[in-house]
Order: structure tokens, then C-alpha cells, then sequence
């Protein structure tokens, strides 16, 4: 069994990736277990640029990629312990930091109807029968070069974050951030002070 | 040093102190841990910390916990110095930080900084921080602030205030607003002065 230090500090083979997973130059992905939720059919289902660099912050993050979504992550960009959740597609830009126990999510994941989604959560089950499930609101989240995504802070569907803005720890977003603004709080608005 | 209840293949790193009594779950919480200091991490005696608990601190970077402190979560991200008191409860996925977008120390993103350490974050005794709270710098926390969940804290927030929300913000206090003035004083009073901690059972 491989030590699960090495493991845990980005030198496994990369190559052992899904090949609809494209990687850059120079990355560094801290663990395998980044990948662990990644079942995109598409392709490309991930592309990272040059120089990025994903941390594992926890077994609630990573690339959580369902077999309809796409996720592309531009150079020099980093995620500390960034959950993803994608349905649909997610592009982040250049130089983007994201921090600890962020959450990115381009979909409800289930329907708002409370009879759809009884449904659903039976075709969800473990013990499921083989069924089609019921379509749910998906819309892409872009963010833009050099945004700034704080501890614990949460962006859903639909978002597009202009480039150099910046998102406040904790902040939760549901609207779109023009560029080089801040937003901050939950439900996230427009701050004046730079953080 | 090896902890014997260790489920991580790794050690505790040199420049760590634990106090008499103190507990740490695992050598995992130290995975990013880069500090250079003489003593990086000081665990006052009878103090505590949990798997959720992390050190994420960069070569310049100290943390200083006081005595029977407990950290279930607390991910301390500092290059600089954070101070924890006593007797306060820190609970899960507490981030206290410099930066609203701190990467781990090493990473090509990270701060550089020269010279002795200053004290970015104060938290002080018998107080109780919830669930995903972010508590950021300039922030000093007086005795007895209870910050409830999930609220985000980047100010001076008095003794026996209570703080809740995002933006956080004081709604209430943990005691009469009389006696908060005297806050420091009633703390050691509650804990019987200044006397150290009495060492516990063999």
C-alpha cells in the first residue's frame, strides 16, 4: 500500500486521471481523492491550465463533476480546499484564489417541486431502481481573472464574477458581481471598504 | 514525536509545545504546517485539539492556546501571531485567519514576510466560538464573546458580547451589561485568580 503521506502531498501519478481530465504544465494537485466524486462523460470533462494548484481540504471537497457537467480552471490559479459541485459548467479564470471550505455549485442538484423531488430521492437511493431522473435548474457559474473567493464562502448557480472582484469570507452569492467590486454577507451585497 | 494514538503516519514537529494534560488527536493537524519559530504552537495544559483542528501557519507564523482551551474544529491560518486564552471552546470548521483568502504556506500565492511575528488575532478567555465561524484579522475578542454560528467577525468586540450574523454583529451580551466593564476581573475571579492550573490525576 502506497503511504498515504505521499498521497497527500501531490507527488501520485497524475496520469492515473480519467482521460477526459486534461492537466497544464507545473500543477499541483495535493490528493488523489480530489477526483474521488469526478463522473463527467464529457470531454474535455476538466481542463487546468499552467501552475495551478488545488488543495484537499477535507472529504466534503473536490471536483464533485456529475456525468452532464465540465469544469475548465485557468493558469496560475489556486483552491484551498474548494468544493465543487457541477452539473452544468464552471470556468474559472486566471490567477483566481479561492479559499478554504469554498463552495462553487452550478445547480440545485434535485427539483424544487416537493412530489418531484419524493421521486428523486428515491431514484437517488442506494437501493434505486434503474429510472430516469427528473431534470433540476442547472445555469454555468463564470468567474473572472484575479477574483478573490473567501473562507467559507458559497457561489451558486448562474453567477458570473467579474474579473479582479472580490468575495468576502462567508459571503454567500446568488447574483452577479461586477467587475472589481466586493461583496460581502449572506444574502452577499455591495461593499464599499476593501477588505 | 510519534503520538501513540496517532492514525496519521506522521510526527508532532519539533518546535510544538503541549502542556501538561494536553491532548492532540493527530499529527495530521500539522499536514501544511511550515512555522520556523522557536516554538510554533504552544497547547497550554489541559488544552485540546481534535481532528478538525489545523495549523496552517507559515514560517513566521505562532499560535499561542491557553490552558483546558478546546479546539474541536479551528483552522488557525497565520504567518503572523493569533493568541487563544483560556477555558474558551473553539467548535467545527472555525476558520481564524489573516487573510479572507488564505492558501496554505508553501504555495507560490503566499505572503512573504520579514521580521518577529505581530499579534494579528487575540481571542480571549471563556469564550465560545460556533460552528463555521470566520474570524479574521484585525479581530481581538475580549473574555466571555460568545460568537454564535456560521457568524463572520473582523473587529473588536468587547467582553461578554455576543456576536452573531454575516456581517457579524453584537446582539446581545452573555452577562449583565453592569459588570462588563469589569470583565477582565471577573474572569479570574470565575476561575479563582491568577493560581495555575492543578495538575491532573496520574
Amino acid at each position: 500500500m502506497s503511504d498515504p503521506r505521499q498521497e497527500s502531498s501531490g507527488t501520485w501519478d497524475y496520469e492515473t486521471l480519467p482521460p477526459n481530465i486534461h492537466i497544464g504544465r507545473d500543477c499541483f494537485l495535493e490528493s488523489p481523492q480530489l477526483f474521488r466524486m469526478f463522473a463527467s462523460e464529457r470531454d474535455p470533462g476538466l481542463v487546468i491550465g499552467d501552475r495551478v494548484r488545488i488543495y484537499f481540504g477535507g472529504w466534503g471537497g473536490g471536483f464533485g463533476i456529475l456525468a452532464t457537467g465540465s469544469m475548465e480552471i485557468q493558469d496560475d490559479s489556486v483552491l484551498t480546499g474548494v468544493q465543487i459541485m457541477c452539473a452544468d459548467r464552471i470556468v474559472v479564470g486566471r490567477r483566481v484564489q479561492i479559499s478554504y471550505n469554498a463552495i462553487i455549485a452550478d445547480a440545485d442538484f434535485h427539483p424544487r417541486d416537493p412530489d418531484l423531488r419524493r421521486r428523486d430521492a428515491v431514484l437517488c437511493s442506494p437501493a434505486a431502481p434503474p429510472g430516469e431522473r427528473d431534470p433540476f435548474a442547472t445555469a454555468p457559474v463564470v468567474i473572472g481573472d484575479d477574483v478573490r473567493i473567501g473562507i467559507n464562502a458559497i457561489v451558486l448557480k448562474g453567477v458570473t464574477i467579474g474579473a479582479g472582484a472580490s468575495v468576502y469570507a462567508g459571503a454567500v452569492v446568488t447574483s452577479d458581481v461586477p467587475a472589481g467590486a466586493t461583496v460581502a454577507g449572506n444574502p452577499a451585497v455591495l461593499v464599499t471598504r476593501t477588505p | 514525536m510519534r503520538l501513540e494514538h496517532d492514525w496519521w503516519p506522521g510526527e508532532l514537529p519539533d518546535n510544538v509545545a503541549v502542556g501538561d494534560g494536553a491532548y492532540v488527536h493527530s499529527s495530521y493537524s500539522f499536514h501544511h504546517y511550515r512555522s520556523r519559530r522557536p516554538c510554533g504552537v504552544r497547547l497550554g495544559a489541559g488544552s485540546s485539539a481534535y481532528e478538525d483542528a489545523s495549523f496552517e501557519l507559515g514560517p513566521s507564523g505562532e499560535v499561542d492556546v491557553g490552558d483546558c482551551t478546546m479546539l474541536f474544529g479551528g483552522k488557525f491560518c497565520t504567518n503572523a501571531r493569533i493568541v487563544v486564552g483560556s477555558y474558551t471552546l473553539i467548535s467545527y470548521e472555525t476558520y481564524i485567519a489573516d487573510d479572507f483568502t488564505a492558501v496554505p504556506p508553501g504555495d507560490p500565492a503566499y505572503p512573504s514576510s520579514a521580521g518577529p511575528p505581530a499579534t494579528t488575532i487575540t481571542i480571549g478567555d471563556v469564550c465560545w466560538i460556533g460552528v463555521r465561524a470566520t474570524i479574521l484579522a484585525p479581530a481581538r475578542l475580549g473574555d466571555g464573546v460568545i460568537v454564535a454560528a456560521g457568524a463572520v467577525v473582523d473587529f473588536d468586540v468587547p467582553d461578554y458580547a455576543v456576536v452573531a450574523g454575516n456581517p457579524g454583529r453584537v446582539v446581545g451580551w452573555a452577562r449583565p451589561r453592569s459588570g462588563a466593564h469589569e470583565g477582565r476581573a471577573a474572569a479570574l475571579s470565575e476561575r479563582g485568580g491568577d493560581t495555575p492550573l492543578a495538575p491532573a490525576d496520574p
